[in-house]
Parts: C-alpha cells; sequence; structure tokens
C-alpha cells in the first residue's frame, strides 16, 4: 500500500515539479556519444551504432526531468557545426574515448575551440571520460591535465571516467545533468 | 454604411500594406529567432515557415548564408513532435536545401522520421525530403530501407519513395538501378490492395492512441504514375527492355488487359510508345495497335494522348489517322475548355502535313471560331485556313479581323504564320492578305509578332510580285514609326535591294532620308546604305545627284558608322570600277571559315606582329550564304505548335564547322603547338579500311606552315579485347620531300572508347613546296583479351597487325580548298600573272564531258563557277574552276575546255592563273598525274 503511494506521490510531484534540461552533446566520432543517449534513454547498449550524420534530436524523462538532447555528429566535416547546436542549451557534455589517448590531442584542440566562442560563455560543461570498462584507459586525473581543463576559469566544469557499456558512474552523470535543470 | 465601407477600404489597402511588410526577406531572417525559442510555438513557427516558403516561390532569392541559417534554425524544430509543424519544417528545408549549405547535417534526424516506427504522417515527408539532402555517397547506406519502402502498402510512402528515388538516380545510378524489381512490383500493385490490408498494417495505426494524424488512402493509384517514371528512369538506355516494358504493361491488343489504373500512367506509357516508335520502325506496327486500343480507353486524357501520338507519329498514312481524327472530333463538341483546346490545337499540326484528312472535322471547327475562348477560337481558324478552300480565305480573314485584338502576342504569331502560308497557297488573294497584314502591322504588339508580319510581308515581296510596290509601300509607312531597330534595319536593307527596280524609285527616298534624320545610329547607318544603292543601281542622273546630295549632308552626321558608310559610297559614286566590287559583288566570305581563322589569329600571340590575311579565306556566293543561315521558318513548318523543336535532328556540320572542331583538337595536344595556326583540314574522311572489318580507320589530314599531321580516327569494334599502343606506321619514300617526326599512339582502346586518334607528324622539308605523296599504312597494335567477369585486360597479349589502304597527299583537298570568285573579271585580272596552259588527252575511261567535269571538280577540289559543272553541249564545253591555295599561296582559277568526239574520248585544254608559278605546276600535276 505505501508502495502505492509512494509510486501515486512519485506521479503526481513529477506533475508539479516537471523540470527540463536543454543539452548537447559532442566529441570526437567513435567516442560513444549516441550510445550515452541510447543508454540513458532506453538503457540499451549495442556494439555496432551507426555513425551519425549531422544531428539526432532525442527527448528522454528521467524521474521529473525531461531531458532534451542534441546528438551531433563528431567526424570533422561535422566539428564546425557543434556551435549551433550548443547555443541556449543548459549543459555541454563533451565524451572521450579515455582508451584512445592518441586522439587527446585533436580532442582539446576542438574543446578549446568550441568553448572559445563567446555567445558559449558561461554554459556548464561535462567531460565524460567514456571506456573506462577497457584496459589501458587513462584516469581521470591525467585526462584533465591532457585536456588543459584546468584552464577553464570561466563556467563550472566537471569531469568523470565512466563507461557506457558497463553503465558505471551513469547514476552521478545522471545526477549531474539533472542539477542542471530547471 | 459609407463610413463602414471607406472602413474597409481602408483596411483592405492597410492589408496588403502589411503583407508587403510581413513578406520582406529582412523582416522573416529576423523573425527566425523564434526557431530558438523555448518552449516552441508550433503556430508561430509554421507561420513563418510559410512565409519563407512563398518569399521563395514567388521568386526571392536567398544567399547562401541568410539560407544556411533559415535552414539551420529550422532544424532546430525537430524537438517538436506537432505533425503539422513538422509537415512545414520539411517543405521549407526542401526548398532551402538548394541554397544552403552543409544541407546532409539532417541526413541522421530525417532517417529518424522515415523509419517504421515514426508516426506515419512523417514517413513520406522525411523520404520526399531525404533526396535533396541526402549526399550520393550515402545513397548506399538507404538501399535496404528503401527496398522496403517503395512496395509498402502505404501508397503515400511508395510514392514518395519512388519519387525520391528518381531524384537520386542521376547521382547514385548504380545503387538506385537495384531497385528496379521494388518499382515493378510498385507498378503492379493491385488497386484496393491498401485498404484490405491497412487494418494489419501495424506501422500505419502502430502510433495507436497518440497518433491523431492519419492519412487519407488515396485511390488514385498514383503510385503506379511514379514507378512507371522511375522503371524508364532506369531503363531508358535498353530500348529493347522499353519496349518489353511497354508490351507487358499495355496489355494486350484491346489495352483491356493492362495492370495500369492511373490515366497519367498510361499517358506517360503511351509517350514512351511513342519514343520507341520513332526511334526503332520495326515496332511502329505492334506500337499502333495498342495506341488504337488505347483511343477507346475510358478515360479522356488517355485517349488524347493516343491520338495525339498517332497524329504526330512519322510517316501516318491517312488510313490510321481516320480514328484518331474521330476521337479528336468528338472533343470539339465537348464542353470542357481543355478537351477542346487540346483537339483543336492537335488537328492545327496535323493540317500542315494531312489537310485533307483535317477537313473531315471542318464543321466542328467553323462552329468553334466564335469561341468564347480566344486560344481555341485563334486554333480553329488557324486550322479552316489550312484546310478550306480559296472562297472562305475572305469570311476567315475578315473573322480574324475581328479579334486580332483580343488574343495574346503568341496567338497573333501563329495566325500571322498561318496567313503566310497562305499567300503562297492561294496568291490570287493576296490583296486581301496585305491588307490584313498591313492592318495588325499598325496594331499593338511586341517584337516577335511584329517581326512574323514582316517577314510574312518580306516573303510576298519575294514570291508574288504583282504586289511587290504595295507591300514596299506598306513597309515605308511601318518604319516612320517603328519601335524595334532590328526590323527597321531589315527592311531599309530590302528597300535598298528592292526599291531601285520599282517603277518610281524616288517615292522611297523621302522614306528612308526621314530615317536618316530622325532614328538612332544603327538605322540611320542602314538608310545610308539603302539610299546609295539607289543612286548606285538606276541609270536615272536626276535621282543620282540628288541622292549624292543626301549622302553629302550625312558626312556631318555625329555617328562613325554612319559617316563613314557615306563617305564610302561618295567614293564609289565617283569611280564607277569600285560599283562592281562593293555594291554588286556577289559573293562573300565564308563567315565560318573567318571565325574560325580568326579565333585561330586571336589565340596565337606570335601571329599579331601581321595584320590579319583576309585573302586566305574561302569565298562563297549570296546563294550559298543564304542557304547556310536559312530561316527554319520555312513554310512547311508554319502554324505548327512547336512540340517537336526539341526531337528534330540538328543539320550536318558544314565543312567550316568541322574545320574549326579539328582546330580544337589539335590545339589540345601539346605537341602541335609550336606548329602554329592549321592552315588547312581536309574535308572528306578517306576511309582506309572495309565498313564491315573488325578495325576501321579513318585519316583526315591536317596542313600546318611546315608541318603535316595525319590523324587516324581508330575503331575498335571487337567488345572483348582491348587494342594497346595503337600506331599506324606509314612507310615514306626518299623523294616525297617529307620528314616523319613522331607518331602519338592510343594508349589503349576497347569497343566503347573507340573511336580513338592516332597522329602521324611530317616536316614539310622545303615549306613552299606542295610535297605530295602517297603512303602505304599499316595498323600496328597489341591486341589483348578482356576477363569477361572482372573486365580487366590479361597479362599477355600479342602484337599484331592490319593492312590498310594507301592515305594520299595531294593537291585537291589538301592543298586548293573551294573558293567563290566572278570568274569573269579575275580571269583578266591575272592575266598577267604566272599561267601554265597545257592539253591532255584524258583518254577512253571518261566516256562523256559530264564525267570529265565530275573528275577534274573531284580531283582539284575547286569550286565550279556559273553552272559550269553540268555540260549543256555533248561536243565542246568550258569548265570555270576557282580556288584558294592554302598557307598564303593565293587565288588560283582553272579554265579547262574540253572537246569530245565518239572513239578519241575527251581532249582537255588546261589553262591555270595564279598568284605563284608553283601553284600553277601543282594543278597540271594533279590533272595530268
Amino acid at each position: 500500500m505505501s508502495g502505492f503511494f509512494t509510486s501515486f506521490f512519485q506521479w503526481l510531484s513529477g506533475i508539479f515539479f516537471l523540470k527540463s534540461a536543454e543539452i548537447a552533446i559532442v566529441g570526437l566520432q567513435a567516442s560513444g556519444k549516441t550510445s550515452f543517449v541510447n543508454v540513458i534513454g532506453s538503457g540499451q547498449w549495442s556494439e555496432d551504432v551507426v555513425p551519425t550524420v549531422g544531428f539526432i534530436f532525442r527527448k528522454v524523462r528521467k524521474g521529473n526531468v525531461t531531458l532534451k538532447i542534441w546528438d551531433v555528429a563528431g567526424q570533422p566535416k561535422f566539428r564546425s557545426m557543434w556551435e549551433r547546436y550548443c547555443h541556449g542549451v543548459d549543459a555541454i557534455v563533451f565524451i572521450v574515448d579515455s582508451a584512445d589517448p592518441e586522439k587527446f590531442n585533436t580532442a582539446r584542440f576542438e574543446l578549446h575551440q568550441l568553448l572559445s566562442q563567446s555567445a558559449l560563455g558561461g554554459v556548464p560543461l561535462l567531460v565524460l571520460g567514456n571506456k573506462n570498462d577497457l584496459d589501458g584507459h587513462v584516469p581521470v586525473k591525467e585526462l584533465i591535465r591532457d585536456l588543459q581543463l584546468d584552464k577553464i576559469t570561466d563556467r563550472p566544469v566537471s569531469c568523470y571516467s565512466c563507461s557506457m557499456k558497463s553503465q558505471h558512474n551513469l547514476d552521478i552523470v545522471l545526477q549531474w545533468l539533472s542539477g542542471r535543470s530547471h | 454604411m459609407s463610413l463602414a465601407m471607406a472602413f474597409y477600404k481602408k483596411e483592405d489597402e492597410s492589408a496588403s500594406g502589411l503583407s508587403s511588410y510581413y513578406n520582406n526577406k529582412t523582416t522573416i531572417i529576423q523573425e527566425a529567432r523564434v526557431f530558438n525559442e523555448s518552449p516552441i510555438s508550433p503556430r508561430k513557427c509554421r507561420a513563418l515557415l510559410t512565409r519563407i516558403v512563398y518569399l521563395l516561390y514567388v521568386g526571392e532569392n536567398f544567399n547562401t548564408q541568410e539560407a544556411t541559417t533559415l535552414f539551420f534554425g529550422a532544424t532546430k524544430l525537430f524537438q517538436h513532435k506537432d505533425a503539422a509543424l513538422r509537415q512545414a519544417v520539411y517543405l521549407a528545408i526542401k526548398e532551402l536545401a538548394t541554397t544552403a549549405e552543409n544541407v546532409m547535417m539532417l541526413t541522421s534526424s530525417i532517417q529518424k522520421d522515415m523509419q517504421p516506427n515514426a508516426e506515419v504522417i512523417y514517413r513520406p515527408n522525411a523520404i520526399r525530403a531525404l533526396c535533396h539532402i541526402i549526399d550520393p555517397s550515402m545513397a548506399q547506406g538507404v538501399e535496404r530501407f528503401f527496398k522496403a519502402a517503395i512496395v509498402d502498402r502505404n501508397p503515400s510512402i511508395s510514392s514518395a519513395s519512388l519519387i525520391s528515388a528518381y531524384h537520386m538516380f542521376p547521382q547514385a545510378k548504380d545503387v538506385v538501378k537495384r531497385w528496379v524489381n521494388e518499382a515493378q512490383e510498385a507498378v503492379n500493385i493491385k488497386t484496393g490492395g491498401y485498404f484490405g490490408s491497412s487494418v494489419t498494417g501495424g506501422g500505419f495505426f502502430g502510433g495507436g492512441s497518440q497518433s491523431n494524424a492519419q492519412t487519407v488512402p488515396s485511390s488514385s493509384n498514383i503510385t503506379q504514375y511514379h514507378a512507371l517514371g522511375l522503371l524508364y528512369l532506369i531503363r531508358q538506355q535498353d530500348r529493347m527492355a522499353v519496349t518489353k516494358m511497354i508490351q507487358q504493361l499495355g496489355g494486350g491488343k484491346s489495352g483491356s488487359g493492362t495492370t495500369l489504373k492511373n490515366a497519367m500512367a498510361l499517358c506517360m506509357l503511351i509517350r514512351y510508345a511513342a519514343k520507341v516508335m520513332e526511334e526503332d520502325p520495326n515496332v511502329q506496327r505492334q506500337m499502333v495497335e495498342l495506341l488504337e486500343g488505347w483511343l477507346r480507353h475510358k478515360s479522356d486524357m488517355v485517349n488524347f494522348e493516343a491520338a495525339r501520338v498517332l497524329c504526330e507519329m512519322k510517316n501516318v498514312t491517312p488510313a490510321q489517322l481516320t480514328k484518331s481524327i474521330a476521337v479528336l472530333q468528338l472533343f470539339l463538341s465537348s464542353p470542357k475548355p481543355v478537351l477542346k483546346f487540346a483537339a483543336t490545337r492537335t488537328l492545327a499540326a496535323l493540317a500542315v502535313t494531312h489537310p485533307s484528312n483535317v477537313a473531315a472535322c471542318n464543321v466542328d471547327l467553323e462552329s468553334l471560331i466564335t469561341d468564347q475562348n480566344r486560344s481555341v477560337a485563334t486554333y480553329a481558324i488557324t486550322t479552316l485556313l489550312k484546310t478550306g478552300n480559296e472562297a472562305s480565305v475572305d469570311r476567315l480573314i475578315k473573322q480574324i479581323t475581328g479579334f486580332m485584338s483580343e488574343i495574346s502576342d503568341e496567338f497573333k504569331v501563329i495566325i500571322v504564320d498561318a496567313i503566310r502560308s497562305l499567300c503562297l497557297k492561294f496568291p490570287a488573294k493576296h490583296a486581301a492578305m496585305l491588307t490584313f497584314l498591313s492592318g495588325v502591322l499598325r496594331d499593338e504588339g511586341g517584337y516577335d509578332f511584329k517581326r512574323a508580319v514582316v517577314e510574312a510581308i518580306f516573303d510576298m515581296i519575294k514570291f508574288i510580285s504583282e504586289c511587290k510596290e504595295q507591300a514596299l509601300s506598306h513597309l515605308c509607312e511601318f518604319i516612320e514609326d517603328c519601335e524595334f531597330t532590328k526590323l527597321s534595319v531589315r527592311i531599309l536593307h530590302l528597300l535598298g535591294i528592292e526599291g531601285p527596280k520599282a517603277s518610281q524609285p524616288a517615292k522611297f527616298i523621302r522614306f528612308i532620308y526621314n530615317r536618316v534624320v530622325l532614328e538612332n545610329a544603327p538605322v540611320r547607318a542602314a538608310a545610308v546604305s539603302s539610299l546609295a544603292k539607289f543612286g548606285l543601281n538606276s541609270n536615272d542622273e536626276a535621282l543620282n545627284q540628288s541622292v549624292g546630295v543626301l549622302l553629302n549632308r550625312c558626312l556631318d552626321d555625329v555617328d562613325d558608322e554612319v559617316r563613314d558608310r557615306a563617305a564610302m559610297y561618295l567614293k564609289v559614286f565617283k569611280k564607277q570600277t569600285l560599283v562592281e566590287p562593293y555594291v554588286k559583288e556577289d559573293s562573300v566570305l565564308s563567315l565560318a571559315a573567318l571565325e574560325s581563322k580568326l579565333v585561330a589569329y586571336v589565340k596565337d600571340p606570335a601571329a599579331s606582329a601581321q595584320a590579319f590575311d583576309v585573302s586566305g579565306i574561302p569565298k562563297i556566293s549570296r546563294a550559298q550564304a543564304a542557304a547556310e543561315a536559312a530561316r527554319p521558318s520555312s513554310l512547311d513548318t508554319i502554324g505548327v505548335p512547336s512540340t517537336q523543336t526539341g526531337s528534330s535532328a540538328a543539320p550536318p556540320p558544314t565543312a567550316a564547322e568541322t574545320q574549326s572542331a579539328y582546330a580544337e583538337q589539335l590545339a589540345a595536344v601539346p605537341s602541335f603547338e609550336p606548329y602554329g595556326a592549321v592552315l588547312n583540314s581536309s574535308t572528306r574522311l578517306a576511309e582506309l579500311s572495309e565498313s564491315e572489318t573488325e578495325y576501321q580507320v579513318t585519316c583526315v589530314k591536317h596542313i600546318f606552315k611546315e608541318h603535316v599531321v595525319f590523324q587516324f580516327n581508330v575503331s575498335n569494334t571487337i567488345p572483348d579485347t582491348v587494342l594497346e599502343q595503337v600506331t599506324v606506321a606509314m612507310a615514306t619514300s626518299e623523294d616525297s620531300g617529307l620528314t616523319q617526326d613522331f607518331i602519338l599512339p592510343i594508349p589503349s582502346l576497347t569497343a566503347t572508347s573507340s573511336p580513338g586518334i592516332t597522329y602521324v607528324s611530317f616536316t614539310r622539308d622545303v615549306p613552299t613546296d606542295y610535297a605530295t605523296a602517297s603512303f602505304p599504312c599499316t595498323l600496328q597494335f597489341v591486341s589483348k583479351e578482356l576477363d569477361p567477369t572482372t573486365g580487366e585486360p590479361e597479362e599477355e597479349g600479342y602484337e599484331d597487325e592490319y593492312q590498310l589502304e594507301e592515305v594520299e597527299l595531294s593537291a585537291g583537298g589538301d592543298y586548293i580548298v573551294p573558293s567563290y570568285a566572278s570568274f569573269g573579271s579575275e580571269w583578266d585580272r591575272m592575266k598577267g600573272g604566272p599561267s601554265v596552259t597545257e592539253t591532255f588527252g584524258l583518254g577512253a575511261a571518261v566516256d562523256s564531258l559530264k564525267a570529265a567535269c565530275d573528275s577534274i571538280i573531284e580531283v582539284l577540289n575547286m569550286e565550279p563557277l556559273g553552272g559550269t559543272e553540268s555540260p549543256t553541249s555533248s561536243s565542246v564545253h568550258t569548265l570555270q574552276l576557282s580556288g584558294l591555295v592554302t598557307g598564303g599561296g593565293g587565288k588560283v582559277l582553272v579554265r579547262c575546255r574540253m572537246t569530245f568526239s565518239q572513239g578519241v574520248g575527251v581532249t582537255l585544254e588546261l589553262g591555270v592563273r595564279a598568284e605563284h608559278q608553283d601553284v600553277c605546276q601543282l594543278v597540271v600535276n594533279a590533272v595530268g598525274g
């Protein structure tokens, strides 16, 4: 009985305290952006995901928070378009393949390029070091150093190591995202 | 009450003012902010999208940046689910996709909307938008999806994917070609199949509770039309496949067995049938049977299309026409204006070739003369003009005059053209027609209309001599108030030619001189030339003097051209010997040859040190020039609706055009760059092989200042072999005066890449000599077989060679080109120059004077003058020839006096006069050798 009341209460508070957040997900190709959306959207992880051409829009509801997600493609020809879809969002999520340190240089360059756009000043940034289920992945500390996240001073920045496959750390990521809702 | 009206009026005005404010590009780009608002207002966004599409529709141009901004603004709207908004978004992005940048950004989003689990209203819209934004390289990726969508049970999805495939075809031929089976299935879809299965169609009602936007299933079977279009696009290169498709879908003799339910699809099929029939006469009989079946189809559209195709068929017999004319006749009395218009238009075209068959409809056409639709009435009258007899002409002309002011210019042109052909058919009626034409000339009208009238009057002047003076004075009056410079100039030119021959030339002078006083510079210049011709062509001393006075006044004109012309003609007046070459000269430069030489002159920077030499350009007579520039609107095509202009074959290229084409080809080969401009290319292709052999070779010779280049066009007709290192070996003799420089081989030649070109270049040892020789030739190559599976050539080939006919380098065609001249005066003028006279017996092989003439003309390749190529007497004849020698050799004239007697054959006395002695020798050797 109490379970029924609890769920009823949640449903009610869902109606009255409905919040939403708009987030843009960027990052180099094959870093796991579309997988991230799939995992938080439907909880399903799949080995083969078709490369995104352009962008995909998804709406995901978690508790009383509705997330509007712009999942933008990461291939070089689309990177100039990131800015368009980061406009007016509540948070930018930058995903890095933490098991592929060779690409860190490019990732850092693209990230700082994006953040230098004046229109995006102050937008909170979340950096995810994905694929920490693989051997040889880079821990968070080194990631912060390699991406020079400590040099970003004009906005809140968080950095987590996580895995879409094992769903490790996804709960704190979602918590962080919910914190950006209004 | 009056207040209310005033209020309404005011509101009206402000509304129109507002609409121009609302629908203004800058405002719209400003307002595109609503796309970024949160939450999105579907109503506002839809309104804005509508205005964007509206602006594009009325022809407003958005530049790339503006279009890109709007495009990406619109993509933000994908976050909203509203179906109507999504449709509007798709409409707008389809329109913007052509100008915006990076449109492929949308590919994944659109593909998400295309999926079977998407809302049903999204799917067709998404599929149609996809072909506008997809990158051709990604077509492969959507292949599986399209194969399923084409055969989808929902006709909107099926149609949308067929159309999308149709638009993708040009960029992704190979991928789309693989969808042919699905398209075939879509054509054969059963009617009502959709209704029966829609209940189980999970994708359609899948959304269930939420999706209230349902599509209304269409019962028009339009999918068949779209599928047929795609099938044809895929198969159009393969005539056999198209023929088979027509027979399959045509449904047998009566046409009743056809699976095509859609009338538009059937109309398309009829058009394809027409095209197949035109390309391949062998299938005509089967196609005609099918078409006759369709004449009885239950749809008017199909009946008409079949009737029209039958009427426009090549070599149609009167018997084949009866049925389709009967159908058209039925349409004539239909209450629907569209049918009446279609039928009269087709009959008007048919009346040009088969007036007697169309005459069967005369009664029905008569009743349409007064039809309230003027277009129908116009076609009815023009048809009657062609089918009618002389007696009805006056009445019809009166009828036309009645509504001439009510119809558009295009129809006026049609009527004028009909009258023009009528004049020549019934010359006795010229008075009435001339009155009509001069009447309409005074009406308001655009350039095309006025030109049609003027050309009609020109034709009357040319062909009906009785009305000449009358027509000229009508034209004189017209130029008094003519706003079209081009027409004034043409009329003045004609007055200059025809006026002096009139009984009272003086009366035209006033009209012409008025132009000198009143008009713009081009007209004044034309008027001066025209005036001068009056003076120079008449023997009336008083007239000559007054023309002289008028020309003197023109010397003070503000325009250079006018002054120059006046001065030149005054000079000609004073020196009568100039009249012949400048006013009465009947030859003109061959314009095409002049153009190609000038282009070569301008392109070659070294050549500009010397003035351009005009004497190297062949001349042609005025009659030839007129034939070359012939207006295509000759009498037989008049009044035909111009539906077939696209299909008519281009006229064969003239000699000069071929020359300039060769010059371009040669200019593309870097090795020939130092050779300078090509002086002459032989106009005839010399066939060096039999026409049915495996390897076909033709030869063209190009003469340069110091070189000779032989161009061999080689065709490989064996499908599964490739020839590599293809060359032609030419055996040269010591004393030919030519030294071989190099050979440019064809690296690889297959049946599809044929013909290829290989060049052999020689140096002329003494460039001023005209070296003549003949060369035995051999085609040499390495032959390799193609692997039938991979299409790759084998590693090992074998060397082979192939004997060719000999190539001749001779006087006629290689060094001498035909050129027109007035023989009498030129022959006398060149009396003092180099000349040679020799006598030959042509032997018994030449058995008539005509044969002798033909062979001499062929050997020398010179222009016969004054009709001397066909002898009038059987015993004595003089053949006069004129030509130009390439490379600055100048003119050459040949007089061949011939006698013929039985037994002895033809005896020839060859007289040559030229500007250089060696040219004379060249000609004599060519005939004697």
